[in-house]
């Protein structure tokens, strides 16, 4: 009971400081002309149509009006966050997502002309380690296409009408961008599956452990020649993962409260969703094209991994010597061919295969 | 040039419905579409008012800025007007939108959005005026016809009014000052609109008639 006497107080005595705040402030400001002191019996109608235009205290006071027409927010006369989104959306996302999107890509075609691929320091060897089991392989393209396909048909949504219309037409771009709308939303939920199990297979080795700052402040060995020993997955990885499963999450999360228009969310609610997919599937975008570029072109080995399941011993070595010891210890190092000594011996054969 | 548009007099609307019933009979408006709804501020209390509001086919219309497919157009009489043939029913042009004029019909699995639905001030879409492939998408085209939005000709107090821009601010102008702009704080509406005879000021509205 005590408890609910003080909160009770508490709220009239903030009022007050509000009350006697405001006009130590409307003294400070300098006025050469009196205010009209006759209330305009209107203004109390255009600040309810229009209470976010208030400062928040004030706006509080008129809350939206009802109408006969049943639905979300249906009371609203006017909803002035639509400006603010339309201004994130042209003036903010549009621009800067196509400087960070075309940035991320010109830093990559940088480093590549800078360092170069980034080969195996020893060359292949003949002896190769498990490292992707096939299940893992499985959720990894799962999402990879799952992702791509949404990331394709999202850039098309938001570049399209500036890079696509003006060549293509309007009815085969709406074509394009309809299947792009429905795509979108037919596999935009296959994300947050491929989320969740990509989350359970790895997150264990994606625990940030000794060495991982180490790493970090070595630039990961692909910037110096010397060698940063790591576990299974290194820093660039483990952070990979972690902004994966939290920029992901938010624009699968997000995505959600856009797709489903049913669980009684207003437009405030779809904006503030829509600002923060766009964000963060800009930023996810960027970040993805830097590792499949590490993935495939910029780095020797790395790719074998994720598609037979192998990677080379050498490659292991390289970029994960803390699990290519432990590997080696446990014995669990193969040959890559069984018929590989006989591939050598006989060359004649392996051109005929060909 | 003439710019249409709409402006819903509060001190005459009486919350009928009267222009949402014209609307959605006029129009064939499927279930769940309302290009018009009237509301209520502080209903039931002293001060109430009611507006009627649908598209207001803006100069600079968000809708149209933020639409991925670029389908709206303006058409000659300043309205804003769109092409279902290109809507992708995206949404954006009613997260955009600050009077919530666009509409969508469910269309499909988990309620997802058809094609965007709104008021075209009864001037049908851009099909061949009267076409009955226009009244199949886009309803009626009064304008076509030399009419009036139905909404604004069936309000019976003439709350709701629908016309060229110049025109309609001038028959406004001239309620506001034969009311007594209620800055003079002598109310609004009829009340005490009857006491400005004695007050020698209503000749000023009523000079060009």
């Amino acid at each position: 009971m005590l408890i609910n006497h003080r909160r009770v107080l508490q709220f009239p005595a903030l009022l007050f400081l509000i009350l006697i705040a405001f006009p130590v402030f409307a003294e400070n400001a300098p006025s050469s002309y009196k205010p009209v002191t006759v209330p305009n019996p209107a203004t109390d109608l255009w600040r309810a149509v229009n209470p976010q235009q208030l400062p928040p205290a004030e706006a509080a006071m008129f809350p939206g009006g009802d109408s006969q027409v049943q639905g979300v927010q249906s009371g609203v006369l006017i909803n002035q966050l639509g400006q603010r989104w339309r201004h994130f959306r042209m003036g903010q996302l549009l621009p800067t997502g196509s400087y960070l999107l075309a940035g991320a890509m010109l830093a990559i075609l940088l480093f590549y002309l800078i360092r170069g691929k980034v080969l195996i320091r020893d060359g292949e060897s003949d002896k190769k380690i498990e490292r992707y089991s096939i299940y893992e392989r499985l959720i990894h393209w799962f999402m990879a296409i799952v992702f791509l396909f949404l990331g394709f048909s999202g850039l098309i949504l938001l570049f399209g009408r500036s890079l696509l219309l003006p060549w293509m037409g309007p009815e085969l771009f709406s074509a394009l961008a309809s299947a792009a709308k429905e795509g979108h939303n037919l596999f935009g939920p296959l994300f947050l599956l491929a989320l969740v199990l990509v989350f359970l297979k790895f997150v264990i080795r994606n625990i940030y452990q000794k060495g991982d700052l180490t790493w970090l402040l070595k630039g990961g060995g692909i910037i110096g020649k010397q060698d940063v020993p790591s576990n299974f997955f290194n820093m660039g990885e483990k952070t990979l993962f972690w902004l994966l499963i939290i920029v992901g999450g938010l624009i699968a999360i997000s995505g959600v409260v856009l797709l489903f228009p049913v669980f009684g969310q207003g437009r405030d609610i779809m904006e503030l969703s829509h600002v923060v997919h766009g964000i963060a599937a800009v930023v996810m975008l960027s970040v993805i094209i830097g590792h499949i570029y590490i993935g495939t072109i910029g780095m020797q080995g790395a790719t074998e991994g994720m598609t037979s399941g192998y990677c080379d011993l050498n490659w292991a070595k390289d970029h994960h010597s803390w699990w290519a010891q432990r590997c080696i210890d446990e014995g669990k190092v193969m040959p890559k061919q069984q018929g590989a000594a006989v591939h050598h011996d006989n060359p004649a054969p392996a051109e005929a295969e060909k | 040039m003439a710019r249409m548009k709409f402006y819903c007099d509060a001190e005459r609307c009486i919350e009928c419905n009267g222009c949402v019933t014209a609307c959605k009979n006029e129009n064939d408006v499927p279930w769940g579409v309302n290009r018009r709804r009237v509301v209520t501020i502080k209903d039931g209390e002293a001060g109430e008012r009611s507006l009627s509001v649908a598209c207001m086919h803006c100069s600079d219309a968000p809708c149209a800025a933020v639409c991925p497919v670029n389908c709206f157009y303006t058409t000659d009489d300043g309205l804003v007007l769109h092409d279902k043939d290109i809507c992708i029913g995206c949404g954006y042009c009613f997260y955009a939108c600050p009077f919530g004029a666009p509409q969508f019909p469910e269309d499909g699995a988990f309620a997802s959005r058809g094609k965007m639905d709104k008021c075209t001030f009864c001037a049908g879409g851009p099909e061949e005026d009267n076409s009955a492939e226009e009244r199949r998408k886009y309803g009626s085209n009064r304008l076509a016809e030399g009419k009036l939005p139905l909404c604004a000709e069936m309000c019976a107090t003439k709350a709701l009014l629908a016309g060229d821009a110049s025109v309609i601010s001038d028959i406004y102008r001239k309620r506001v000052v034969n009311r007594g702009a209620s800055v003079l704080d002598w109310g609004v509406s009829y009340e005490n609109a009857s006491l400005r005879s004695s007050k020698g000021v209503q000749g000023k509205a009523t000079m060009e008639e």
